[in-house]
């Protein structure tokens, strides 16, 4: 079974390894001390305190946790297709701690995800960002710490969905301006919304006597864009072409909310310059493209060309697969686009951090963030690596040498279970 | 006049100077003495008698303290159990299966002018109103000593209301103890259309008690005062809801997995519901959660782990694990962390499931003393009717079940079961059954002769091991063949007859072959014979 094995310790220190800090440069021979799940010291030759137990690093790389900014794993479901705009639901509803997806992301060094509504409506809904404590509770992964996100779609997904549909007409919008138009629409209905709570809370306010008041009935579909109006949450807009990216940017300007980040942006590299001076990131794939029409202009030097134009770009898997080899996805960036190793790192470290509003907690090896850590067997950016154990706040939830451990017992148990089965046939 | 006919007035004649069914006016008054009570609430009484008068227990105790009626009909007995009628608060059985709404058919444009109901507001559906008292569902759940039933709907998002009934007689009205329980909610989606996602129906959900507190308050001021206010939207969907929001009249929340439940506490801390968790086949993966909440327990005895659950695809040696040890021992867990529960048959179709999964639940590590607790006063109180039932006490209904053995140990069989103060005898298959040699499942066409004339019949059989269910259908009307049984090639069954307006039973014996049944039944007019063959074609 996949086990649920969780050292409660929260207290480790890292000894002897190369850390790869991210933010501050590299420690050869360096030691971690992890206390109460927090990072209270990076430096050489730490001695250990009472009862906390060692991890020798020697010989290995120690790097920040990987932050995955684009996932749907961990869910009970991706999309709400019963309807075009639907930003009433939230992920954080519908959690599963018990998708296996999230211990194929720990193996992979993957310590955070950025796990979200499916791109089938042009306003989806409310994203969540977890932990990938794999064996604790659903509630125990949420980080509360992130950004507020809201998902939306642009191109083919939204406007395709729902066009075969057996039961009538297909659903509005089919084209690229209905969705424009949709969204527009939504984000209209939500300020004469807000419009008519400002009246209600003015009149509530000043008419003290007033016992007739009603107040407007509340709509889980519209709070959303209000807090989107009102700057407490932001978009992650999933988009391929470079017209509806720049459409979208003028979209937001004109409805006044803000883009965080462009999910996918395959044809990024063409308008890198209007991304970076707007200060919107960009969550991509390195080398695949090509899977649709609006993917085929992809080119694999998109994240190092729109790095280097100042653009911040992550590296995401948006797949339970892909999940567990991020690492080598930032190495060809180093390839494809003349990223230096820093820079590769970036992508799936610090700079999703920053997307995600955690880079407070996450991201790199700092004093005061969180006990993120993942242990590779070579440099992460070499072919040749593997993930040989994943801590998450100072527990350990992946150690790879245990399990091929523990899998020699089982099989050789089994042999001699076997064995005595027919020990006993043959005395029979 | 043809000789049905002949038949059919005679027996009306007959039937009309027969003793009435069962209606509970003029129950006789009865006493039950020298048996073990077990009252649940209190001390075992050993050599014990109870009164029943009225429906009712009008007494009970040790036979010394407690004087015998002159009018009571004594039942004697010795070395058999007394115990309170037990209670399965929450089954789906006995209900019609609500009729499938045309939302597949034609999607609403938005100009239509009909506004289509969507399939999720099925709050007003009630289980009262769509009540299938067969007759040997009914036997069949107080064979196994449960006298009080909770039916609840269980089909989409707002599946519906519940009803309590106390299962005395056959007619649904005097049945009642409560109409309605409680709303009844699963977390499923609604095919086709919104909401098509859990994520959705949560957001439905949230939106749809957020608009009945709304519609409650508008109403609410308006109803007060309503000069300069705009008048509230009639909305029958949120007058259905609005006690169950702003009286906090009681919610069920199904939930299929540790998820579920985990949404339904949420539900509740938001909006403050009375919401009860129901099924929770995982509860004990959240018993903190469930300890803080205190939402009332229905632990259901399906067993079945759910197909969400790590245990079920990490191979076929823990999926077996899990079926058979880990689920069977949810409600042990809870009992070992102090949490009260009742135990209901949701999910199983048959109470003698339930009945054989609490052998596994207890074989598990649960009490045979909680579980008899989770059977009584605990769905008593859950249910909001621990004032009249749940225990054996002066005053409450007589719901009582004789056992001979320990209630819930393999071989108690139940004699007899109280319900209203109705005597029921159960009828145990005999001790020297055998298994039955042939197999009667199919139709059959036969001929009744009897000295007032002939009837051609028609029976269609079911069989399950030894018993025998089935219909009889003739000119006369068309009867349930009820209790059963072939042991051998000795074929028993009764029939449920219903002739103008009254209640007979008939009762046959006789042989079967492959091919053909013969036998008598005996009614209260006399005995008839019946031959009857297989009827050709496919059977």
């Amino acid at each position: 079974m996949l086990s649920v094995r969780v050292l409660n310790a929260q207290n480790l220190l890292i000894k002897n390894g190369t850390l790869l800090t991210v933010t501050m440069g590299t420690v050869i021979k360096g030691d971690i001390l992890i206390l109460d799940g927090v990072i209270k010291k990076i430096g050489k030759n730490i001695e250990a305190p009472e009862k906390v137990k060692v991890i020798d690093a020697t010989g290995k790389y120690v790097m920040p946790g990987i932050i995955d900014s684009h996932t749907h794993i961990g869910l009970s479901g991706t999309n709400e297709m019963g309807a075009t705009i639907t930003s009433e639901v939230k992920m954080e509803d519908v959690l599963n701690a018990e998708d296996t997806s999230i211990h194929t992301a720990v193996s992979g060094g993957v310590t955070m995800v950025h796990t979200m509504h499916g791109s089938g409506n042009p306003i989806g809904g409310e994203n969540v960002v977890l932990k990938t404590k794999w064996g604790k509770a659903s509630e125990e992964m949420v980080v509360k710490e992130a950004y507020r996100t809201l998902k939306f779609a642009l191109g083919e997904n939204p406007k395709q969905a729902n066009s075969f549909n057996p039961r009538g007409a297909p659903r509005y919008p089919q084209s690229r301006m209905g969705v424009n138009a949709i969204i527009r629409r939504e984000f209209l209905k939500a300020k004469n919304y807000m419009a008519q709570w400002d009246r209600y809370n003015k009149a509530n306010r000043s008419n003290k006597g007033a016992k007739n008041l009603i107040p407007p009935r509340k709509d889980l579909r519209l709070e959303p864009l209000v807090d989107m109006l009102k700057g407490k949450m932001y978009a992650r807009c999933h988009s391929y072409r470079a017209d509806e990216t720049l459409e979208f940017i003028k979209l937001s300007k004109e409805l006044g909310f803000k883009i965080l980040c462009f999910e996918h942006a395959v044809e990024a590299y063409k308008i890198a310059k209007e991304i970076a001076r707007e200060n919107i990131g960009i969550s991509v794939f390195l080398d695949n493209w090509a899977y649709k029409v609006e993917a085929a202009e992809g080119i694999a030097y998109n994240a190092g060309f729109c790095t280097k134009q100042g653009v911040l770009v992550s590296l995401n898997s948006d797949s339970p697969e892909r999940i567990r080899r991020l690492f080598n996805d930032a190495a060809k960036s180093m390839k494809y686009g003349g990223l230096t190793e820093e820079e590769a790192l970036k992508l799936i470290t610090i700079n999703p951090a920053i997307q995600l509003g955690v880079d407070k907690i996450a991201g790199s090896l700092e004093e005061g963030k969180h006990g993120d850590i993942a242990i590779f067997k070579e440099h992460p950016l070499s072919a040749y690596t593997l993930c040989e154990m994943t801590i998450i706040e100072g527990e350990i939830y992946f150690d790879r040498n245990q399990y091929l451990k523990e899998r020699e017992e089982k099989a050789r148990e089994k042999k001699d279970k076997e064995k005595n089965k027919e020990k006993k046939g043959e005395t029979q | 006049m043809k000789t049905s006919h002949y038949l059919i007035t005679i027996i009306g004649i007959i039937c009309f100077f027969a003793p009435c069914s069962t209606f509970g006016e003029d129950s006789p008054t009865y006493a039950i003495v020298g048996c073990t009570i077990v009252p649940v609430k209190g001390m075992p009484i050993e050599k014990g008698t109870i009164i029943i008068r009225n429906g009712l227990i009008e007494a009970l105790g040790p036979e010394e303290n407690i004087p015998i009626p002159a009018d009571a009909e004594i039942i004697e007995s010795n070395g058999l159990y007394a115990y309170p009628g037990l209670i399965d608060a929450q089954t789906s059985t006995m209900l019609d299966s609500p009729k499938a709404e045309n939302q597949s058919s034609s999607r609403p444009s938005p100009a239509s002018k009909t506004e289509k109901k969507p399939s999720w507001q099925h709050a007003d559906f009630m289980a009262f109103d769509h009540l299938k008292l067969k007759k040997s569902i009914i036997e069949s759940f107080r064979k196994e000593g449960i006298t009080t039933v909770c039916i609840a709907p269980d089909k989409n998002i707002f599946a519906g209301q519940s009803v309590i009934l106390n299962l005395s007689g056959e007619r649904a009205k005097p049945m009642v103890i409560k109409n309605p329980f409680a709303l009844h909610i699963n977390f499923v989606t609604a095919r086709g259309e919104y909401p098509s996602s859990l994520m959705g129906t949560m957001a439905l959900l949230r939106q749809s008690f957020l608009d009945t507190e709304h519609y409650c308050l508008h109403r609410g001021k308006y109803n007060q005062a309503p000069s300069g206010l705009k008048r509230p939207v009639y909305d029958p969907f949120l007058e259905t809801l609005s006690p169950y929001v702003s009286q906090k009249s009681p919610v069920v929340f199904n939930c299929a997995n540790l998820e579920d439940i985990k949404r339904a506490l949420r539900l509740k801390a938001e909006f403050k519901l009375n919401a009860y968790v129901s099924g929770a086949s995982e509860a004990w993966r959240v018993s903190g959660s469930l300890k803080k909440a205190g939402a009332p327990l229905l632990v259901s005895l399906r067993l079945k782990p759910p197909l969400t659950s790590l245990f079920v695809n990490q191979g076929e040696d823990l999926k077996k694990k899990a079926e058979e040890e880990i689920y069977p021992a949810n409600a042990a867990k809870l009992h070992e962390e102090g949490i009260e529960f009742a135990l209901v048959s949701s999910g199983l179709s048959k109470p003698s499931d339930m009945m054989k999964n609490m052998q596994k639940a207890i074989t598990a590590g649960l009490p045979r003393e909680t579980a008899l607790k989770s059977m009584t006063v605990n769905p008593a109180i859950a249910l909001g009717i621990d004032a009249i039932t749940g225990s054996l006490e002066p005053g409450k209904i007589a719901n009582i079940v004789l056992a001979k053995g320990v209630l819930f140990e393999e071989e108690t069989k139940i004699q007899r079961v109280f319900v209203d103060g109705i005597s029921y005898e159960i009828k145990q298959a005999p001790k020297d059954a055998q298994p039955p040699a042939i197999n009667i499942a199919g139709k059959w066409e036969g001929l009744v002769k009897s000295p007032m004339g002939e009837i051609t019949v028609a029976i269609v059989f079911q069989q399950e091991g030894n018993q025998i269910t089935g219909t009889i259908t003739s000119e006369i009307g068309k009867w349930e063949v009820t209790g059963g049984a072939l042991s051998g090639k000795n074929l028993s069954f009764t029939i449920a007859a219903n002739i103008m307006g009254n209640d007979m039973e008939m009762e046959f014996y006789g042989t079967a072959e492959q091919d053909s049944i013969e036998g008598s039944i005996s009614t209260s007019f006399g005995n008839a014979e019946l031959q009857a063959t297989r009827a050709p074609g496919r059977n």
